[in-house]
């Protein structure tokens, strides 16, 4: 195994391709900043220059865009509360807080390290357990599907920062829009009430408006003033000792579940990074610092994302089969560069296989290297008023929504989920479980329905099947959790009442 | 001399004039419209077509992708563009399925469009996991004697990949389950896993894993055997006599474009379909380059629309 990606190693070390490497992760890394523009518009707008490439270059260029756009998703999250891609949505939650309480370098910083040490353990898995990974990626059908996304919306009905109800409440709106669209076993249309509603409400347009939109017209109407940020000193964007030791548990686990996530074909990034955060959150001792700015809450989404931006190569390498839109573009330009793609591609091409490979490893150094010295430019963004600062990025978010589908329609809906969303904050409504509901939902439904179609209504499968058998449990076993831990804190609630009364005023 | 040349102009102007207001097509830019996503094999095709067409046309010709609801939505904008020849359509065969499965749309699917050229053609192919099937008899022979306990996993409800398989269905005692994926890699990939147990896809999908032995190509859709790969028999002599699928691509326009707009793009399309570099990219994407008369591809678009809204219609396949 070492030998190959010595190999590997070999093929991105040459200037040429180093090149088109560097390029590739710097591209990402710019268009991870702007809202709306996704890895998916620029891969497909470089495709045609991959016409005049080998392969290898080719597939390195274009997979470090896809890595890249997760590290540079997170800056604008942090700073402005505006995702620059769905898979960063979470890292809203806990990197805006801190940058608003003056510790955005810090947030920077942290969410740097965390995707590189992620992206890092995701190449490792990639390098090391590529085969078992896929041999577990094809056991998981239909039924393994719907168990595994009903075990997520357990552990992730806490990702909202409120009350649990109204948290349920928003992943069922969430799901509701999810619906729109044909119906996946069917075909029949469900409230298209117009042709560009066909294909669904896009994701790109939901987070946008309910995350960037919605903080621009909450910052108009408070008619927010910038507050001038001191000059940062490189010391400052270190985390503090006890800090940093609470930071290695959240990040290894938010690799672990990432590289999981990443390796399914269907499911990806985004939802990786909703995982990590909500299994932080659950097993925390601290749940209640969650959303106000609490570092592990930023770790593990970002290291969770970048994790699975790796592994998600694995079923693309090894069976030649995308797992997601991304994915089939790199098939794309394998084709169109005579290369079949298959599970032959490691034995036929190995300075193609490995030399992708290892370009993940030197890309995720050269991100790394990129980010740290921009942390201090980067807050420097803060200090432009706010009146200057939110009509240019209205505009970026049109811009990007619109090249996303090419669709005016997608621009207004961005703009009045915008609206919807201020008016959720201001009912104090979070908008992370409506994502959530978003995403999952329509992949619940979907495996749902052909589970059922395919074992022909029987329902013991999604508890008799091994995998199955798994998940159930660890749902069981996740909702006992729950109720044990609620009864304890009310026991102790009541115990602490019935203790001291004259301490509480 | 220069002094000559110049009091030659005004004559040579208006000698020119006349033909230039006849011949001044195209003056500007010329954009290519499709229905799907950036970097998909349409998308590929159309981005082949006008980087070869910029030069034969003198005039920059540009891609603008339409994607939505199976490609109706750049159909219904093509069909209501000026036919003036600025605007051209890259359409697939999936045009031909739209017109049976869709209740209302706002185009008449043969009428709304001048219809150029064709310029890829690709069978679907049909393959099972490695060693279960030696031959697409044996399939058909398992799915006549217990209904349903064949499955078939397809791109999607409504994808010609899906009607193929429906197509299948009607044209044999055999009866298939029709499972629909989120596209022909999740069906691939169930295919694999053991979850169904056809896939019925382009040769791109298929012949990697068949290298691999991780499939084996049991037939190919078209009436003939397809010359890139003799060995493969056809539907058509094995279990369904007449059974014959080719999906395409194609250039067109919306209707009642000026002759001589007609004439100067057939003639360019012609030109460029010849080029070697044009037709070894088409056939990377695994279609055949062929290029065609505007009537043949014409009583292509006729057939294929009537048969796909029989089969929608036999098979009960779910109008939206």
């Amino acid at each position: 195994m070492l030998e190959q990606f010595l190999l590997g190693l070999g093929v991105v070390m040459q200037p040429e391709v180093l090149v088109y490497a560097f390029a590739g992760v710097f591209i990402g890394q710019v268009i991870g900043v702007l809202p709306g523009i996704g890895a998916i518009t620029a891969i497909s707008l470089l495709l045609p220059v991959t016409f005049h490439l080998d392969a290898t270059t080719s597939i390195i260029m274009l997979a470090g865009i896809y890595y890249g756009s997760q590290y540079g998703g997170s800056i604008a999250s942090i700073l402005l509360n505006l995702p620059g891609t769905p898979s960063s949505v979470v890292t809203c939650l806990e990197g805006y807080p801190l940058a608003r309480s003056g510790r955005a370098g810090m947030a920077l910083f942290t969410a740097a390290l965390s995707s590189f040490l992620g992206g890092m353990i995701g190449v490792a898995i990639v390098v090391l357990a590529a085969i078992p990974m896929t041999t577990i990626a094809l056991k998981f059908g239909a039924p393994e599907y719907t168990m595994l996304v009903v075990l997520g919306l357990m552990a992730a009905s806490m990702v909202g920062t409120g009350s649990h109800l109204r948290a349920l409440a928003m992943v069922l709106v969430g799901v509701a829009l999810g619906l729109v669209g044909a119906d996946a076993t069917t075909g029949y249309y469900r409230y298209v009430a117009m042709p560009e509603l066909a294909d669904g409400i896009s994701l790109v347009s939901l987070a946008m408006g309910l995350f960037g939109v919605s903080e621009v017209i909450r910052n108009a109407a408070a008619r927010a003033q910038s507050k001038v940020q001191p000059q940062i000193r490189m010391r400052d964007i270190f985390p503090s000792r006890s800090e940093a030791r609470t930071l290695p548990g959240p990040i290894l686990r938010g690799a672990g579940i990432g590289s999981f996530f990443g390796a399914l074909p269907g499911t990806g990034a985004a939802i990786a990074s909703f995982m990590a955060y909500a299994v932080e959150k659950r097993f925390s001792r601290v749940p209640k610092r969650f959303g106000t700015g609490h570092l592990p809450g930023l770790a593990a989404p970002e290291s969770s994302n970048n994790a699975a931006a790796q592994t998600g190569f694995i079923p693309t390498l090894t069976l030649g089969v995308p797992g997601d839109a991304v994915m089939a573009l790199m098939i794309g330009a394998l084709i169109l560069n005579g290369i079949i793609p298959g599970p032959r591609l490691m034995v036929d091409q190995p300075t193609l296989f490995w030399g992708v490979i290892a370009s993940f490893f030197v890309g995720n150094i050269i991100l790394l290297l990129i980010n740290i010295p921009l942390i201090r430019l980067w807050v420097l963004m803060l200090r432009v008023p706010y009146q200057k600062l939110y009509p240019v990025i209205v505009i970026m978010i049109c811009v990007g929504v619109y090249s996303h589908r090419t669709s005016v329609i997608d621009v207004v809906l961005t703009l009045v989920f915008g609206i919807l969303g201020y008016l959720m904050k201001n009912y104090r409504f979070e908008p992370a479980p409506v994502l959530l509901g978003f995403v999952l939902g329509p992949l619940l439904e979907d495996n749902f329905r052909r589970a059922m179609l395919i074992y022909r209504g029987d329902f013991t499968i999604f508890v008799t099947r091994p995998i199955c058998t798994v998940l159930f449990t660890c749902t069981v076993l996740l909702i006992a959790f729950s109720i044990y831990s609620s009864i304890s804190q009310r026991r102790r609630m009541a115990a602490a009442a019935t203790d001291g009364p004259a301490s509480t005023p | 001399m220069k002094r000559n040349l110049l009091t030659a102009l005004p004559l040579v102007l208006a000698l020119a004039l006349p033909a230039a207001a006849q011949d001044s097509y195209p003056d500007r830019s010329v954009r290519i419209v499709h229905g799907f996503g950036a970097g998909g094999n349409a998308d590929t095709v159309s981005r082949i077509l006008a980087e070869a067409m910029t030069e034969g046309l003198g005039q920059p010709v540009v891609v603008e992708s339409r994607p939505g609801a199976g490609g109706t939505v750049a159909s219904g904008y093509v069909a209501n563009a000026d036919a003036d020849g600025y605007t051209l359509q890259l359409m697939v065969g999936g045009h031909t399925v739209a017109a049976g499965l869709y209740n209302s749309l706002p185009y008449d699917s043969l009428n709304d469009f001048t219809f150029l050229s064709i310029i890829g053609q690709f069978p679907f192919f049909i393959a099972a996991r490695a060693g279960e099937y030696d031959s697409l008899e044996a399939v058909i022979a398992a799915a006549t004697a217990d209904p349903g306990s064949i499955r078939i996993g397809h791109s999607g409800v409504g994808s010609t990949q899906h009607l193929t398989g429906e197509l299948l269905d009607l044209m044999t005692d055999a009866d298939f389950l029709h499972v629909p994926y989120a596209g022909g890699a999740a069906a691939a990939t169930a295919v694999m896993g053991g979850e169904v147990d056809i896939l019925i896809d382009t040769g791109t999908a298929i012949f990697g894993q068949a290298a691999a032995g991780v499939f084996d190509v049991l037939a190919v859709t078209a009436a003939e055997r397809w010359p890139d790969n003799p060995d493969v028999p056809t539907v058509s002599e094995t279990v369904a006599p007449g059974f014959n699928v080719v999906s395409w691509t194609g250039l067109g326009a919306p209707d009642g474009l000026p002759d001589n707009v007609v004439e100067v793009l057939t003639a360019e399309i012609a030109r460029v379909m010849a080029l070697d570099d044009v037709r070894g990219r088409i056939a990377a994407l695994g279609a055949s380059p062929v290029g065609s008369s505007s009537a043949e591809f014409q009583e292509l678009v006729e057939t294929q629309i009537k048969t796909w809204t029989e089969v929608i219609e036999t098979a009960g396949v779910e109008r939206r």
